[in-house]
């Protein structure tokens, strides 16, 4: 019993995550057509930021992450600017390669800048716990899974009631017809790129809250790909189910299968790859994943 | 100037059009073949590593840059292609000349495999599921007793019948023997059949389909032939470095790969070959200047990997934005102007 909430509680705080950089990916995605693969890298940076605020300046926490998570949206906002505004309408590999190029800048970057050690941030939550019926949750844990409720239930709203969230949306669906109706498209890109980097930089901080702060943190980017694809690059609801079934699997095999062994080979740490054999068998099964639809190209 | 008209398909498919062509070839090669007496290890080694580094991205171009499969599975392959040559050299004692042609076969029988996929994922899709692949390849490697995980593995020097390579020198004749048939190989098996169906592929694979190339066997040879270029490599790489890690494999090789391709040019060998010389050449450009600065910012050669993925980050993103054709680009543009001079076109 008590293992089976344990795998369901990691499961489901490291879906939440995953969902949230998930978010970013379909966000960018939809409305510019990048597939963004240095989407974990930006929740590297923001942890980073976040870090160097609470723990190196010693800042209040929710100070800390404010601003981190500001300048993280700044970061989209001029990554925006600078290079993906002139590449709007290159070629998918073009657009696939520059992200790629991208990620391995702004790892080393933080590397320059901060060093490949592992740092962990000064947070209210380190080290606290809640015990519910006798069965122990932590408390960072436990905030990972309702902010992240809190936040994709103001992005439904924002997508659903308000203006900005709908002129996006038809950005997104079409984006010709939208700039002839009178929608700004550059500055709806650019409102992508900003809500994209503001779920890594969300994202990045409650995953360091989880472990620690250091550059390998950036692999949750490939990770958290495969629930997008699992949830169908399309929607909100997909991003969610994709993220937490990831997390669940995930969360499954780290339990029964790390450190056993087949012959002479040792399956370690399966944390690691869970997700890109999910990816696989996606890929392979249901490229447009469970919610997506699938795509007709003409010539 | 004089110009002959070409006659003959003969003469019109010719790889070399004209006598000064023909003269630079000579040129070339005979400095290939004498200039490395007066050079140094040092500078042998940077260019057994250019020449290396050429053969493996000569396989990404031809899936890349002609084929238009966007592959981010390419440090996997080498990787392959480094352990099959390691351990049959090791394990079952087979000679090199052996071993070589196999881990190149071995790599593309897993470019097959790869390539079946690709025939239902487009773009992105393919770039994910390709991503997915080399992490899995490079955990295999992590978690396999055979491969010794982390530890690394030792390799065997290059023996062939009785001679066994040892010097830098030898080396440098050798690696750039390969290299150069690998260049004229490629040069010729893009003009052919093959070569001009992936274009047609890479273009618009719809309407080549329509005029009826059959897109699936042309797809899953580009794979192939991709993986066995890069298996080839993998393996000159590890009997050259005589020691490998899981880790030097990793997605790091396959962004230096992609940046070779881009930065030269995709869809050229010239460019290839521009592009693995000015790649291969940056760190230690940077490693050169670093030692000047010693003196003045100590810490800087210590931050030579983290710098060298970044510049290779802004190489590729600088060429998309600014230069998409990549120094072939740049040399066509050189050449035309000088051939039209003082005229504008």
């Amino acid at each position: 019993m008590e293992t089976a909430v344990n795998i369901l509680f990691s499961g489901f705080s490291m879906g939440a995550i995953y969902a949230l950089v998930a978010l970013g990916f379909v966000l960018i995605f939809k409305s510019t057509g990048i597939l963004n693969f240095a989407q974990g890298e930006l929740c590297m940076v923001g942890a980073y930021i976040c870090y160097y605020f609470a723990t190196e300046l010693e800042v209040p926490y929710l100070l800390a992450l404010a601003s981190a998570i500001v300048l993280g949206c700044v970061m989209g906002a001029l990554i925006d600017l600078l290079i993906f505004r002139k590449l709007v309408g290159e070629p998918v590999h073009a657009t696939i390669l520059v992200t790629v190029g991208l990620a391995s800048i702004l790892v080393s970057l933080t590397g320059l800048i901060w060093g490949h050690d592992t740092h962990s941030i000064k947070s209210p939550f380190i080290g606290k716990t809640v015990t519910i019926n006798g069965m122990i949750f932590s408390q960072a844990l436990l905030a990972t899974i309702g902010v992240s409720i809190v936040l994709f239930f103001l992005f439904i709203v924002f997508f659903k009631r308000s203006l900005l969230g709908i002129a996006l949306m038809g950005t997104a669906e079409d984006s010709d017809t939208a700039g002839l109706m009178g929608i700004n498209v550059k500055k709806m890109r650019m409102l992508a790129w900003i809500l994209g980097a503001f779920v890594a930089s969300v994202a990045g901080i409650f995953l360091a809250e989880q472990s620690f702060v250091h550059t390998g943190m950036s692999h949750i980017g490939i990770k958290a790909m495969s629930a997008a694809i699992l949830g169908g690059m399309q929607s909100i609801s997909g991003v969610v189910v994709g993220g937490i079934l990831v997390g669940l699997i995930e969360s499954l095999a780290a339990t029964f299968l790390t450190d056993l062994a087949l012959g002479n080979f040792h399956f370690g740490d399966t944390k690691d790859v869970t997700a890109f054999v999910i990816m696989i068998l996606v890929l392979m099964i249901r490229p447009h994943g469970i919610f997506g639809t699938k795509e007709v190209e003409r010539v | 100037m004089y110009r002959k008209f070409k006659v003959s398909y003969r003469e019109d498919m010719a790889l070399l059009q004209n006598r000064w062509q023909k003269s630079w070839l000579m040129i070339l090669v005979l400095s290939l073949i004498i200039i490395p007496l007066f050079l140094g290890r040092y500078q042998l080694s940077i260019l057994n590593e250019i020449s290396i580094v050429l053969i493996g991205a000569l396989g990404l171009n031809l899936l890349i840059g002609y084929t238009g499969q966007l592959s981010l599975a390419h440090g996997a392959f080498v990787a392959i292609g480094a352990y099959s040559s390691g351990l049959l050299t090791a394990k079952l004692a087979l000679p090199f000349l052996i071993s070589l042609p196999l881990s190149g076969l071995i790599a593309a029988g897993l470019g097959l495999i790869i390539g079946i996929p690709s025939l239902r994922l487009k773009g992105l899709y393919l770039a994910l599921g390709t991503l997915a692949f080399g992490f899995l390849v490079q955990y295999i490697i992590q978690h396999w007793d055979l491969t010794q995980g982390d530890l690394g593995m030792a390799v065997k020097r290059i023996t062939i019948g009785p001679w066994t390579i040892k010097s830098q020198l030898q080396y440098f004749y050798f690696l750039t023997s390969f290299a150069f048939l690998s260049v004229v190989v490629t040069n010729n098996f893009v003009r052919s059949k093959i070569g001009r169906s992936f274009i047609a592929i890479r273009d618009r694979d719809i309407a080549a389909e329509a005029m009826g190339i059959p897109i699936a066997k042309y797809k899953i040879i580009a794979f192939a032939l991709s993986a066995f270029y890069a298996g080839i490599a993998g393996c000159l790489a590890a009997h050259f470095n005589r020691w490998i890690v899981p880790s030097s494999f990793g997605i790091s090789l396959t962004i230096s790969a992609i940046a070779v391709i881009i930065v030269g040019g995709l869809g050229t060998v010239l460019g290839t070959v521009l592009g693995a010389i000015l790649i291969t050449g940056i760190p230690h450009v940077i490693v050169f200047i670093a030692d000047m600065l010693q003196d003045s910012y100590p810490a800087l050669s210590g931050l030579m990997a983290e710098i060298k993925l970044g510049i290779f980050g802004l190489v590729i993103i600088v060429t998309m934005l600014f230069e998409p054709k990549g120094l072939v680009g740049i040399y066509q543009r050189i050449k035309v102007y000088w051939k039209t001079w003082p005229f504008k076109y």
